[in-house]
């Protein structure tokens, strides 16, 4: 019993069938191909997601790193300046100490000097004077015994003082 | 123009008909399940040539969901992309010669357009519940009433007949220009066939422009033209010495380039625009995005 179909109409049987065979596409195709195939493309984007976040993070450990260590050093750096300054400060403080206290005990040392240069030579002044008085004495007998005159002998002596004087 | 060959009815239920849509209809249901069913299987993190295909497809169809409906109904891809490639396959089908368009009878194509308002009536219902979905027939104003329930019915009338016509049409014109071609051909040898002298004269012609176009130019239209001039000489040379008459040898080729545009374009286009009726349709009566979330 075969034949045609109207150009313009419609076939509940077809349309039921068509409708069964949408239906069973729809299932199909979901259940093997959309949903795997999403699945498996979100899967990847999640991933990669994941992996570009773990990266950015990665590199901005290693950022926050390197500027520790950048700060770490700069920090050592002044520290070093630091330290050597205060040694360089204190050497010289040092220095400029030991040259004052050599310059001060030197002074010392030289008025001290000085001091017993000054008593010596009082020492040796009296000495000479106590001498004196007993070269004078000696002149004396021996003039006496010349029998110089007062004049001549007052002169010598006179002169024998200046002469004292002018040595000191 | 008849519509789709009955094969057999079975004789139940006041006559089952098997008709040519039918047995396409089931062809494309098992084709596209086929192929889905082999290309979802084995997916890999690193695909492969298949993989990245399939991927970029379903990526594409996907994205044509979201921008259409929104992101919130992307799992409506699904049933767009069933929608799609059983319209395609539908419209494709045809060009095997031995089947029939699915798409060029009414019943696949109002099924498809009623399932899209069913769809429609459904959502639209569960989303502003019975009186909010017939309320929405007096909007904006009471008097557009009758204007409203006139488009909601005349909705699936018109997307099933875009789609039947388009397709139904393209078959029609396709035959009709055989028809017109072999009559032609059929003309034309019947006059230069009608004696032997002319028939030589035009095949020595063909020949001739044969020779010097294959020879010289590389115009393809003049080869072509040779060719045509020099075979209408030998078939009417045959046909004047009684062995063939009326051989339609013009139907070779330029059927080809129409079946092209009218097969192939056409079913692609009107395959998508089905999908994007009903994906507009259907995504006007679903819940917005922040309604969408509270389920």
């Amino acid at each position: 019993m075969s034949g045609f179909e109207t150009i313009v109409g419609v076939n509940p049987w077809t349309a039921l069938f068509t409708f069964c065979n949408m239906l069973i596409t729809f299932f199909i195709l979901r259940k093997f191909l959309f949903k795997p195939v999403k699945k498996m493309i979100d899967q990847r984007q999640s991933e990669i997601d994941g992996l570009y976040t773990d990266a950015n993070k990665a590199k901005q450990e290693a950022l926050a790193l390197e500027a520790e260590y950048r700060s770490h050093l700069d920090n050592a750096r002044q520290e070093r300046d630091e330290i050597l300054r205060e040694a360089t400060a204190r050497a010289q403080q040092r220095e400029r100490e030991i040259i004052d206290s050599a310059r001060a005990e030197a002074e010392a040392l030289r008025q001290k000097a000085d001091a017993d240069i000054a008593q010596e030579r009082k020492r040796a002044l009296n000495e000479i004077k106590d001498d004196l008085s007993g070269i004078a004495i000696d002149i004396a007998a021996k003039v006496a015994e010349k029998e110089i005159d007062q004049q001549q002998h007052e002169a010598l002596i006179e002169e024998f003082i200046r002469n004292i004087g002018e040595a000191s | 123009m008849e519509g789709a060959f009955i094969y057999f009815t079975i004789p139940i239920l006041g006559g089952i008909k098997i008709t040519q849509t039918v047995v396409s209809s089931f062809v494309v249901m098992i084709l596209l399940c086929l192929a889905g069913i082999f290309l979802g299987r084995r997916l890999q993190k690193r695909p492969g040539r298949r993989q990245v295909m399939v991927e970029y497809l379903v990526g594409l169809l996907y994205g044509l969901v979201e921008d259409t409906m929104g992101k919130h109904n992307s799992h409506w891809t699904p049933y767009i992309g069933a929608l799609f490639l059983s319209s395609l396959g539908g419209s494709l089908i045809g060009m095997t010669g031995i089947l029939r368009s699915a798409t060029a009878d009414l019943s696949t194509t109002l099924t498809w357009a009623l399932m899209t308002s069913g769809l429609c009536w459904y959502w639209s219902i569960r989303t502003n519940g019975f009186g909010g979905w017939l309320k929405g027939f007096a909007e904006p104003v009471a008097l557009m009433l009758p204007l409203n329930i006139v488009s909601e019915i005349a909705q699936p009338i018109s997307m099933a007949f875009r789609h039947f016509g388009n397709i139904m049409g393209g078959g029609v014109l396709i035959s009709l220009l055989y028809t017109a071609l072999s009559a032609c051909s059929g003309l034309v040898l019947n006059l230069i066939g009608s004696s032997v002298i002319v028939s030589a004269v035009v095949l020595a012609l063909g020949a001739g422009f044969a020779a010097l176009a294959f020879g010289r130019t590389k115009k393809l239209l003049h080869k072509i033209l040779s060719v045509v001039v020099a075979v209408t000489g030998l078939l009417a040379l045959v046909q004047s010495a009684g062995i063939l008459s009326g051989v339609p040898y013009l139907t070779v080729g330029i059927p080809g380039v129409l079946s092209l545009y009218f097969d192939v374009f056409s079913g692609l286009v009107q395959a998508l625009v089905f999908s994007l009726l009903t994906m507009v349709y259907v995504g006007s009566a679903l819940p917005g995005p922040e309604e969408a979330e509270k389920d």
